[in-house]
């Protein structure tokens, strides 16, 4: 233990807040973990199960998303702010309550339907103190919670506050924060090109499939970190994850993991996330205490837990003697019949505080962190291994419609993209007919590489290969995630040049 | 029922006309451009069984004088391309219209239309008439086609029938210099190419710019100049010539530099200002 203190302590590839908060993580851990049975505990050693960081015993939710448009119209007596009443207020007030919004990183995961926020207000300046404000908001943001975790909405509708912000991104060309773009027939279709062609440029927003997520959670949903979809007003306690490759190995075939495997672990994976949403409600005293509740900011009934599952490409591999997702039929249906059985084992149990979701925990393709190897994220399809766009887009969506808190894909396009939007938006529409909830999309040449639902810079994975320190702790992650995932290596899509 | 010789398919290109398409690539030329990219879908395949003996993979095998192509063990390495002396391509497939269309219908929300380019597909003008009535009938995808322009009159009228857009690959609009990189005189192109404007149906014309041959000032400003002339809607694509794939005697050539290119652009765009397309 001494040890690893002082090894946080003179890591100098590490600067003063994320030794902070690994310090903070390392004390934490010294109390028991919460209470789990004895089945739980193996699954956790083993790490078939995990629940990545978030420490033996919660004191602050993983994922919250105030409720910000409430914010903006009452202030906060708790931070001594009156509602805005121009455009350098509004930012103003934004900036100051993101920094009490606690998260597993410290760093606020959910910055709002910043368009909506702003809006109101961009006409109590001119067009170029307009721009100004929105600059010095988004690098404020950049440089103060320099975390690729940190989550920002925006659309379905148009706005001029959305139209600056991406034209703004385009131009900064920084990883935080990550963009989120609501999309849905009332998007005008220039708008949603000016979000392609940014996507194109720095890999973000991602689209989200807005009239499916409606059909989910309701009018006030957001996205947070990466790819959750969580209530408005509320969030998610814990993210516990189970590992299907792993899960796979420990069953003698297909039939017994569905039979006697998935169903154990599951039954854990629910323990686990049971007792840590109980802790955290019953005995850590965050919802007694913080103003957020107070303020009516977030409401417990809002919020649910997640249970994460991962691996399954390989996990099928396994079970069904090497068939390929997205090349073998067999394998799809074996991927199907999986993810189905998954889900209903986890709504089968009560969610300890899951009143956010009905009283179930949510299901959540898990997207991967650093340190997987060898296994590929949520529900896709190994990098590299894809097969053609449209095959690989229709089993994504048949597979995504399962998650109700979160689900991803990333789709790689060369840069012949970049001089025809209209076509990657009609691969998006298609997509979303196809049943896809969230897309994400990435040029091969981009500065900003996409890691799981991250960006990170690959001048910042240079550096921090070469020792340098860095302000963003997710470039570390990128850079391991890089190394032990492939993640340069998926699949691009490339239009052929055409014949003479 | 009619069958198509089709060089290859790709389902989702952004670079082959408007918005997201399917291009399908049939095989057979009537030119042989010095600059071919793609000498390989000239000419049909003889069946003389050469290819046979290079395959590494076992996918080629001759039966008669036809040789049998197996696409589940073909490893891509397109040994069979390099040494058959007939510029052709043991890797075609037979492809019924009925067939492809499948193919198209079943990616149909993904895409906006469909380009048939070659090769010289319009050699195929038949079986394009039923794919792409087809194709209009049963969806409300768009049928484009890329040709160098050359055939008769009668079957560029038939094909303005079912067709919503030509790209036409305009070789060189100098004369001589059409006939040096193509052994072909350019007045049907010519021609051809002002109907298919007249019926609003011109959506691009596209040039290589060869060195030595159409990397003039004068040449890039006359196309544009010409294109102007033709209506106030064709845009007008300039690609930038490459030695990658090209066998005869510009493989040895210089590629363009981007300066000269990028130069030329701006000649095309004070012409034609946003309907002039840079693929640099
Ligand atoms: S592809 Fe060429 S080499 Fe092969 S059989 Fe046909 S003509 Fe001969
Ligand atoms: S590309 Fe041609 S030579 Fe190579 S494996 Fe395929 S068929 Fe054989």
């Amino acid at each position: 233990m001494t040890e690893r203190i002082k090894g946080i302590i003179q890591d100098t590839r590490l600067e003063f807040h994320q030794k902070r908060g690994q310090l903070a993580y390392e004390a934490e851990n010294m109390l028991p973990y919460v209470g789990i049975n004895e089945r739980s505990k193996e699954y956790l050693d083993k790490r078939i199960i995990c629940d990545i960081f978030e420490g033996h015993a919660p004191y602050r939710p993983r994922y919250i998303l105030p409720d910000y448009l409430r914010f903006m119209k009452n202030g906060s007596e708790y931070l001594g702010i009156k509602p805005p009443e121009d455009l350098y207020e509004a930012v103003n007030a934004l900036l100051i309550i993101y920094r009490y919004v606690p998260s597993i990183t410290g760093y606020p995961v959910y910055l709002g339907q910043a368009d909506e926020l702003l809006e109101p207000y961009m006409d109590t300046v001119n067009g170029q103190e307009a721009e100004k404000l929105l600059r010095l908001y988004l690098t404020h943001i950049d440089r103060v919670m320099p975390d690729a975790f940190v989550h920002m909405n925006i659309g379905p509708r148009d706005t001029k506050a959305g139209r600056l912000i991406l034209k703004l991104e385009a131009e900064l060309r920084k990883a935080v924060p990550n963009i989120s773009m609501k999309y849905s027939e009332e998007t005008p279709a220039d708008f949603a090109r000016l979000a392609v062609a940014t996507a194109l440029e720095v890999g973000k927003p991602y689209f989200i499939n807005h009239s499916a997520m409606l059909a989910l959670l309701g009018e006030n949903y957001g996205i947070a970190s990466c790819y959750n979809s969580l209530n408005i007003g509320g969030g998610s306690h814990t993210l516990v994850r189970l590992d299907l490759k792993a899960a796979a190995g420990l069953a003698g075939g297909y039939q017994a993991f569905m039979d006697a495997v998935l169903p154990d672990a599951i039954a854990s994976l629910c323990d686990i996330i049971n007792a840590r949403a109980r802790f955290l409600v019953e005995a850590s005293g965050f919802f007694q205490s913080s103003f957020l509740v107070r303020e009516g900011l977030i409401q417990l009934s809002r919020f649910t837990s997640m249970a994460g599952v991962f691996g399954l490409y390989e996990a099928v591999e396994l079970l069904s003697d090497g068939l390929r997702m997205g090349h073998d039929r067999p394998a799809d249906d074996m991927a199907d019949a999986i993810v189905r059985r998954a889900r209903e084992l986890v709504k089968g149990q009560t969610g300890a505080y899951c009143d956010g979701t009905g009283g179930k925990i949510g299901f959540h393709a898990q997207s991967g962190i650093d340190s997987d190897l060898d296994v590929t994220a949520g529900v896709r399809i190994k990098a590299g291994m894809e097969p053609g766009l449209f095959e690989q887009i229709r089993l994504q969506g048949s597979l995504q419609g399962y998650f109700d808190t979160g689900v991803s894909d990333i789709y790689n396009f060369d840069s012949t993209a970049k001089k025809n939007t209209g076509g990657v938006l009609k691969i998006i529409n298609g997509a979303m007919k196809n049943g896809i909830l969230i897309f994400a999309l990435n040029t091969a040449d981009s500065e900003l590489v996409r890691i799981t639902g991250y960006l990170v810079k690959r001048s910042d994975i240079r550096k921090y290969e070469n020792g340098d320190p860095l302000r963003e702790g997710t470039v570390k992650l990128g850079a391991d995630s890089i190394k032990n995932k492939s993640v340069l290596e998926r699949r691009i899509w490339k239009s052929d040049e055409g014949c003479c | 029922m009619m069958k198509a010789v089709v060089n290859r398919i790709i389902p989702n290109t952004l670079i082959d006309g408007p918005g997201s398409r399917m291009a399908i690539f049939l095989q057979g030329c009537n030119m042989n451009c010095l600059y071919c990219h793609n000498p390989e879908t000239q000419n049909q395949c003889t069946g003389c069984g050469y290819c046979t003996g290079v395959c590494p993979a076992g996918a080629l095998t001759l039966s008669g004088n036809k040789v049998n192509y197996n696409q589940e063990v073909c490893c891509g390495c397109d040994r069979c391309i390099g040494m058959c002396p007939h510029s052709a391509s043991p890797k075609c497939l037979e492809l019924e219209d009925e067939a492809l269309f499948e193919t198209v219908k079943a990616n149909e929300d993904f895409i906006d239309g469909v380009t048939l380019s070659g090769g010289e597909c319009t050699l195929q003008y038949r079986w394009i008439q039923a794919f792409f009535s087809r194709v209009k009938a049963q969806t409300g995808l768009s049928c484009f086609i890329d040709t160098n322009g050359y055939m008769d009159e009668a079957v560029i009228r038939e094909l303005c029938e079912v067709t919503d857009g030509f790209m036409f690959d305009l070789k060189a609009l100098n004369k001589e210099k059409h006939v040096l990189l193509t052994g072909l005189d350019n007045r049907l192109v010519l021609e051809n190419m002002s109907y298919v404007s007249e019926q609003q149906r011109l959506y691009e014309v596209r040039t290589v710019v060869v060195p030595g041959f159409t990397d003039s000032e004068e040449e890039i400003g006359n196309i544009s100049e010409y294109i102007r002339t033709l209506n106030a809607y064709t845009c007008f694509k300039l690609i930038r010539f490459r030695r990658q794939g090209v066998r005869s005697i510009l493989s040895d050539f210089e590629e363009l530099s981007k300066e000269t290119f990028e130069h030329l652009y701006n000649i095309a765009y004070n012409i034609l200002g946003s309907r002039a397309v840079n693929t640099d």
